[in-house]
């Protein structure tokens, strides 16, 4: 020991000052690095921020806690890719502000759940769990269906996301509104939703009032779907 | 004295957090951010009315205890 | 050595009898640990039975009643919150306030006003937190959900109880700090950096109650575990240990068994612990030196844990035979053995070929509450036990017998707790990488949900019996503090403080 212990003991100012050395080592070196060193996120095409109605729909899937009984992180590990597909890279969750990666699995990984199951399914789904998989443990939803999301409540998630670092457009910001309503709407022509939010899934709401129900439909429908898989090049899925 | 400055300051800091408090819940977007504003002042005005009874009944027990000791 | 003056009257106790006008005024600040010490039972028998409420939704799913409000999802933070925060963070409030008066020889620092509020405002965050996640109200980090206002309103009083912790060390009659109170201040400070680091968050709106984090993605993958495994680290294990280091020997009446142990024992476990975070992330998109880092780290850890725990363990050298009549202290010292089995549990499962199988399954659940029930509320109960005649001036508790009953039957709720989350997790791990003849899996996810059924159903029972255990001790409790034997002690002589009679109306 530099200093003798004895001397520790007898200072209530240096046993905080080297206590608080003491533990900020550990934190110092596992996290900065994750800044500092550039291929952490890999450099794939495709990963966009959240169009205003998957922003509410996350919105959803967050404050009902749904990661407290599904993961959305594909393993690397060989029955986990052939269950759910690609396992997942850092890129795909590089906008997820909290990340919802999740800690475990009362129900299936949600990575890539993205189109797999049909609107209607999920809808269905969501209502009444066990009427779709009998042995499902998940609670009902279907309360969601009758609350309208707040539009000025999702402007200000997106400029709030837009001033930590996601890269929202001024086009995009000024098109919150109108994003929404066409996303939520499937008689509505999705080309200029589209064209801001590439891989968008509208989901199938009633075109009078967007319900957190559509919300969360969109959510889901484009988890895992941003990155092109089929033709990986290889290099850049390197960290 | 050490006793009551330090309390003084404690019931100040308390009485400032439930004006925030106020603030809060007059502006509230939220029914969390109404509820936490309005038991935040609630909370304020109760933990004071505390200190100011503490402070009386401490006064009145020297008043009488000064015979005693 | 005593904490009373004598004064002109006995104590208006729990349950209030023969109360005087007037109270005698302790040396030491014995107010807020009484009102911690009730506060943890309080939030125990809660959080206990939040834990069976959730228990039985995933054993029987209708039990969510289809109602916004009583889902699992919202009231599952509402359980560890209570388990973590209110009856762990009361039970440490209690006991180091207890502990570092008495080691210390000095009065809290700061003054009654402050000691109350940290009580009471602390008492309004976990209030309003449960409230919250029930409401809708979640930053969806684990053990850091409440939003970014109750985030800040925490600070306030966890600022205010580093003020006034350290402050106590620095007024200390005794030259030298005791070792529990290395733990209490180790835990006090870095949950405070921990804290504030993983709930950086930008509100939407000053007057709104919802905030995104700063960090995302992988970055905040990293710091969320950093936080969660520390929050486990620090606040439930090297606070307990502190409360470890002064009760045993107190109950045991030995010293504590090695001094140059302690020393050890205290600077690695609180290095090392920092480095473990990655553990919970192996085989995700967290670059490999990261997880390499964490299992690394993980695996050593195992050590300054098990000295923590021979420590523990061998201060009872020469006094075994007390586990035959003290049964707090048989509490206290299976707690001991339980934090052993857990700190070996955890760096085997850090193993990444382990956790390959364990992660995303029930076995960390199993882990979660060997350590939680086993080690951290018995611990708590052993010093709750010990503390409670001596805070409401009793010759002892109300009963001894119910203290083994409490004991037996907690205990039995534990093993029933682990065993079916050992059995139903490795069946579930397995099933997810079952291949059958063909080279296809073999199993859908919802057959493996299936099979959890019965292991569910046992562990609900596990924790009834918890529970059932939990309101044994309650009952005993304010027995003991309305019994009749009341206790007044003589005030030590020559008390450096102002040990005269200071009598206050009321109250």
């Amino acid at each position: 020991m530099f200093i003798s212990h004895d001397k520790i003991e007898k200072s209530a100012f240096l046993l905080t000052v080297l206590t608080v050395i003491t533990i900020s080592i550990g934190g110092i070196v596992e996290v900065v690095p994750l800044f500092t060193i550039e291929t952490t996120v890999e450099k794939v095409e495709g990963v966009r921020p959240y169009s205003p109605l998957e922003q509410a729909g996350r919105d959803v899937y967050v404050r009902e806690g749904c990661y407290t009984c599904h993961s959305q992180q594909i393993r690397a590990l060989k029955d986990e890719v052939e269950r759910y597909g690609h396992y997942s890279l850092a890129a795909e969750s590089m906008y997820d502000r909290p990340f919802q990666w999740g800690s475990k699995r009362n129900g299936p990984d949600l990575a890539r759940v993205g189109g797999k199951y049909s609107n209607d399914w999920h809808y269905a789904h969501f209502s009444h769990p066990q009427a779709m998989v009998p042995e499902s443990l998940m609670p009902r939803y279907a309360f969601l269906a009758t609350r309208e999301v707040d539009v000025a409540k999702v402007a200000r998630a997106i400029r709030a996301n837009r001033a930590l670092g996601a890269p929202y457009s001024d086009a995009q910001v000024a098109n919150v509104a109108a994003d929404m309503a066409a996303q939520a709407d499937p008689q509505v022509d999705a080309e200029t939703l589209q064209a801001r939010y590439p891989k968008a899934v509208q989901a199938s709401g009633d075109g009078r009032r967007v319900t957190e129900m559509d919300a969360l439909v969109a959510y889901i429908q484009v988890l895992g779907t941003m990155v092109d898989f089929t033709n990986p090049a290889i290099e850049k899925l390197r960290q | 004295m050490h006793e009551q400055t330090s309390d003084l300051v404690v019931g100040l800091l308390v009485l400032i957090l439930g004006l925030v408090g106020l603030v809060m819940a007059s502006g509230a977007l939220d029914d969390a951010m109404y509820v936490f504003g309005l038991s935040l002042a609630g909370f304020a005005v109760v933990f004071d009315i505390g200190l100011v009874k503490r402070h009386f009944d401490r006064q009145d027990a020297l008043r009488q205890g000064g015979g005693h000791v | 050595m005593s904490d009373l003056a004598i004064g002109t009257g006995g104590m208006a106790g729990v349950g209030g009898r023969a109360t005087p006008a007037v109270r005698v005024v302790e040396a030491y600040n014995m107010d807020v640990v009484r009102k911690f010490t009730i506060a943890a039972m309080f939030w125990a028998v809660v959080a206990f039975l939040l834990g069976v409420v959730l228990a039985l939704q995933l054993a029987f799913p209708i039990f969510n009643l289809g109602f916004e409000y009583t889902a699992f999802g919202r009231l599952r933070p509402v359980h560890t919150s209570a388990a973590i925060f209110a009856f762990g963070g009361s039970a440490l409030f209690a006991t180091s306030f207890y502990v570092v008066q008495r080691t210390c020889h000095a009065r809290l620092f700061g003054g009654e006003a402050l000691a109350s509020f940290i009580f009471w405002g602390y008492q309004f965050f976990i209030v309003m937190a449960a409230l919250s996640y029930v409401m809708g109200f979640s930053q969806s980090l684990e053990y850091a959900e409440p939003e970014w206002h109750l985030d800040i309103f925490l600070t306030i009083v966890w600022v205010a109880y580093a003020v006034v912790f350290i402050g106590t060390l620095v007024k200390r009659q005794e030259p030298h700090i005791y070792v529990a109170n290395w733990f209490y201040l180790a835990y006090i400070l870095t949950v405070a950096v921990l804290h504030i680091v993983n709930n950086l968050a930008l509100p939407t709106s000053f007057f709104e109650a919802k905030s995104y984090s700063v960090f995302s993605g992988v970055q905040g993958a990293m710091i969320q575990w950093w936080y969660g495994h520390n929050a486990v680290g620090f606040f439930l294990t090297a606070a307990f240990l502190g409360m470890m280091y002064y009760f045993i020997p107190k109950q045991a009446g030995r010293p504590v068994y090695s001094y140059r142990l302690s020393v050890v024992h205290f600077w690695s476990l609180i290095f090392m612990y920092i480095w473990a975070g990655p553990h919970h992330l192996h085989y995700t998109s967290l670059p490999d030196w990261a997880q390499t880092l964490g299992m690394v780290f993980s695996i050593i850890l195992w050590m300054p844990s098990w000295g923590g725990m021979i420590n523990g363990l061998m201060t009872l050298s020469g006094a075994w035979d007390k586990l035959r009549t003290d049964p707090a202290l048989r509490f206290t010292v299976t707690a001991v053995g339980f934090y052993g089995m857990s700190t070996f549990e955890g760096p085997m499962m850090s193993i990444k070929e382990v956790n390959g199988l364990a992660h995303y399954t029930d076995w960390v659940i199993g882990h979660v509450h060997s350590g939680a029930l086993g080690w951290v509320a018995f611990v708590s109960f052993g010093a709750i036990y010990y503390l409670v005649p001596i805070l409401w001036n009793r010759a002892g508790l109300y009963s001894v017998k119910l203290v083994a009953w409490h004991y037996w039957i907690a205990t039995l709720g534990i093993v029933l707790y682990i065993t079916s989350m050992w059995v139903a997790s490795i069946m579930q791990g397995l099933m997810w990488r079952a291949y059958d003849k063909f080279g296809f899996l073999q199993y859908s996810f919802a057959e493996s949900v299936n099979a959890m059924h019965p292991y569910y159903v046992i562990r609900m029972l596990g924790g009834v019996l918890f529970l059932a255990g939990a309101l044994v001790m309650v009952f005993n409790l304010i027995m003991t503090a309305r019994s009749a034997t009341t206790l007044v002690r003589p005030a030590r002589a020559g008390s450096t403080e102002a040990g005269a009679a200071i009598a206050v109306a009321g109250e």
